[in-house]
């Protein structure tokens, strides 16, 4: 395969993780309004975990980690994005329960810097900064593929999960689970005078779109053999919310207009250009400003993104057309009832 | 008043209370917004809740839905204590409210904020999305004729695919009240219902309220104007500086020195010119 293919197919995958990484943080925060600030950190649980439960036994590895189970491709995948779901469960207990919006928030941006610090210095858990390495290659034994086959075959193994994962979210948020995420959204209070159980709808919503960073996370260090603190630094968080912001939150057509044009175009593509000779790292670097402006610019000028969020009609909801608005509800007699100084209101039978 | 509710009950004889509360006492940083209210609300009836602004009206609203806990007293629907439990408990006891300032869900539909409160929806289990697609869809389709059946007696039926937030004063009061409706709700409670629209929509919305009390729904809601509670309302609570000061009939209230003192003396004239 020729370098340009692979360059490509390299873009196709990161288009396709970033899509479900984006899908996991638009149901938290596009749909239901939770500003999970710590998002970085549920896609590393997931590599990590779909790492260790991939890889052999530790002992004499040269690496220092927990579990090492050898479990074969999918499973490990499943594992890693349920384990990061598990781990939202005790976060939403902890800190959602209590705590709303712009608090959350900072709870979670520490919890984001707590949960690196400690995969960067406690090295039993993940290695520590070298992170986890030689990770075995989904398929490795089953299909024979060299280094080259295996990018564009993982790409569309992503891209299939991608398409899952989406079939399964778009019908969520099509449901009343979805109107009723939408609805916490935009008033909590509203919606609990309403009789939703707001706690739960956002654990709900947070250990859907956990599986979907864990799935995410596990797809990236199955794709690239490794996984290490530099690889998901706090700020990655931003990357995200950039790729829903940008394309239209609460949106699944804007996702992927966001994912390609974010993660793909701005982030992924730069990294293959040729170096700037003199300034090694310049456009690495650079990236993350033309991120940043974009992300600023978007919120001036355009902030319900791209795409923005469809407006959900009743006929499209499946309601038959009515001839037109009704009297307004006022039968005669009401207004009777309320017009004549003598007659009163509460002097009539069934 | 010689009423006969749904209940069949006559006359003035006191009347099973759908809403109980006693000695609700609520304080911010020292100020006492409520300081030991208690009154029934009679099953079946419209009953007004008046005061003097800041009188602690629409805390004791907040507090009796849950919205707010208080910091000591007792609140009973029916004859479960429901004191101090979520919000959401207390509606899915049957207990509605709207609120002051109209709060609609703005990136919904106004269809979709009726469907929203819609009762008991499979639809909103994950595994009845996937399991039970059937289910979910039947049942949706039922809610949505309702929601579309609520919306043309609201004379929203026009502007149920409008975003909410799009909606104007009035037409957001509507929305609270159709809203809550919505939920099927055996006790309602309207923080100032008629506040700050036409005198048109003023009628319309007292038809609503009677509409709501023939079908059996009790109704407690708070209104400044007495026209409109003359007219609509068979039991008055008068709540001042965050304690019950009276309750009764109107014209018997108007009779009550100390609360024509505390509130009716400055407002029954701009009452009665409306
Ligand atoms: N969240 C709050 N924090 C601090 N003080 C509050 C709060 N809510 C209400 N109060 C105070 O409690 C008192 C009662 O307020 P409340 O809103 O219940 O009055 P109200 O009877 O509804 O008045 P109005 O007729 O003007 O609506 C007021 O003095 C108000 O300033
Ligand atoms: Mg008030």
């Amino acid at each position: 395969m020729s370098g340009t293919w692979y360059y490509v197919f390299t873009l196709v995958f990161f288009f396709f993780d970033y899509f479900i990484l984006a899908m996991g943080l638009n149901i938290q925060y596009g749909e239901t309004g939770i500003l999970n600030f710590a998002y970085i950190g549920f896609v590393a649980i997931g590599a990590y975990m779909t790492g260790v439960l991939s890889l052999p036994s530790s002992a004499g590895t040269g690496q220092y980690y927990i579990l090492g189970l050898s479990l074969p491709f999918p499973v490990n995948l499943l594992l890693g994005g349920l384990s990061a779901s598990a781990f939202a469960v005790l976060v939403a207990l902890i800190a959602l329960r209590r705590l709303r919006t712009d608090y959350l928030a900072m709870v979670l941006i520490s919890l984001s810097l707590v949960l690196y610090d400690i995969s960067n210095n406690y090295v039993p858990l993940f290695n520590g900064a070298d992170g986890l390495y030689n990770v075995p290659e989904p398929f490795a034994g089953a299909l024979h593929l060299n280094t080259n086959s295996f990018i564009p075959v993982f790409a569309g193994v992503t891209g299939a999960i991608a398409l899952l994962l989406w079939f399964v979210m778009s019908r969520v948020t099509r449901s009343p689970a979805g109107r009723t995420f939408r609805a916490i959204r935009d008033d909590d209070v509203v919606a609990a005078a309403l009789g939703k159980d707001v706690f739960r709808q956002q654990l709900k919503s947070m250990i859907i779109g956990s599986f979907y960073a864990g799935i995410g996370g596990g797809l990236l260090i199955q794709f690239s053999g490794s996984f290490n603190p530099t690889a998901w630094l706090p700020g990655e968080t931003f990357v995200v919310f950039a790729v829903i912001l940008v394309g239209g939150v609460g949106n699944n057509i804007g996702l992927i207009v966001g994912s390609l044009l974010v993660e793909t175009l701005l982030v992924h593509l730069p990294a293959f250009l040729p170096a700037i000779p003199g300034a090694p790292g310049l456009i690495e670097y650079f990236d993350a400003v033309v991120v940043g402006a974009l992300l600023m610019a978007m919120l001036w000028f355009r902030p319900q993104g791209i795409v923005p969020e469809r407006v959900r009609k009743a006929a499209r909801m499946g309601a038959r057309e009515r001839p037109a608005d009704g009297p307004g509800g006022l039968v005669g007699e009401d207004v009777a009832a309320l017009a004549p100084a003598g007659a009163r209101a509460g002097g009539r039978a069934r | 008043m010689t009423s006969v509710g749904p209940t069949g009950t006559t006359g003035t004889a006191p009347r099973e209370a759908a809403l109980r509360c006693e000695g609700i006492t609520k304080a911010f940083q020292g100020v006492h917004a409520v300081n030991g209210a208690g009154f029934a609300v009679p099953r079946g009836l419209v009953t007004a809740l008046i005061g003097p602004n800041g009188a602690g009206k629409t805390t004791l609203v907040n507090i009796l839905s849950g919205s707010m806990t208080c910091d000591r007293g007792q609140e009973l629907i029916g004859s479960t204590d429901v004191t101090n439990w979520p919000s959401h408990r207390i509606a899915r006891m049957g207990l509605m409210r709207t609120f002051q300032l109209s709060r609609e869900l703005g990136g919904l539909t106004v269809l979709e904020n009726l469907l929203v409160a819609a009762r008991d929806q499979a639809g909103e289990a994950l595994w009845n999305i996937f399991l039970r697609p059937g289910l979910v869809r039947r049942q949706e389709r039922d809610n949505i004729e309702r929601a579309l059946d609520l919306l043309e007696t609201y004379g929203l039926y026009r502007l149920r695919d409008s975003r909410a937030s799009d909606l104007s004063g009035g037409q957001k009061k509507l929305l609270e009240i159709s809203r809550a409706v919505m939920a099927s709700p055996s006790i309602l409670l309207l923080d100032e219902p008629m506040a700050g629209v036409n005198p048109a929509l003023i009628e319309r919305i007292g038809g609503y309220i009677l509409d709501l009390k023939r079908n059996g729904v009790t109704v407690l809601m708070i209104e400044h104007n007495l026209n409109v509670v003359e007219k609509i309302c068979d039991h008055v609570i008068v709540l001042a500086e965050g304690r019950t000061l009276a309750e009764g009939r109107l014209s018997d209230l108007r009779q009550n020195e100390q609360v024509v003192r505390a509130y009716l003396g400055e407002v029954i004239d701009a009452g009665t010119v409306r």
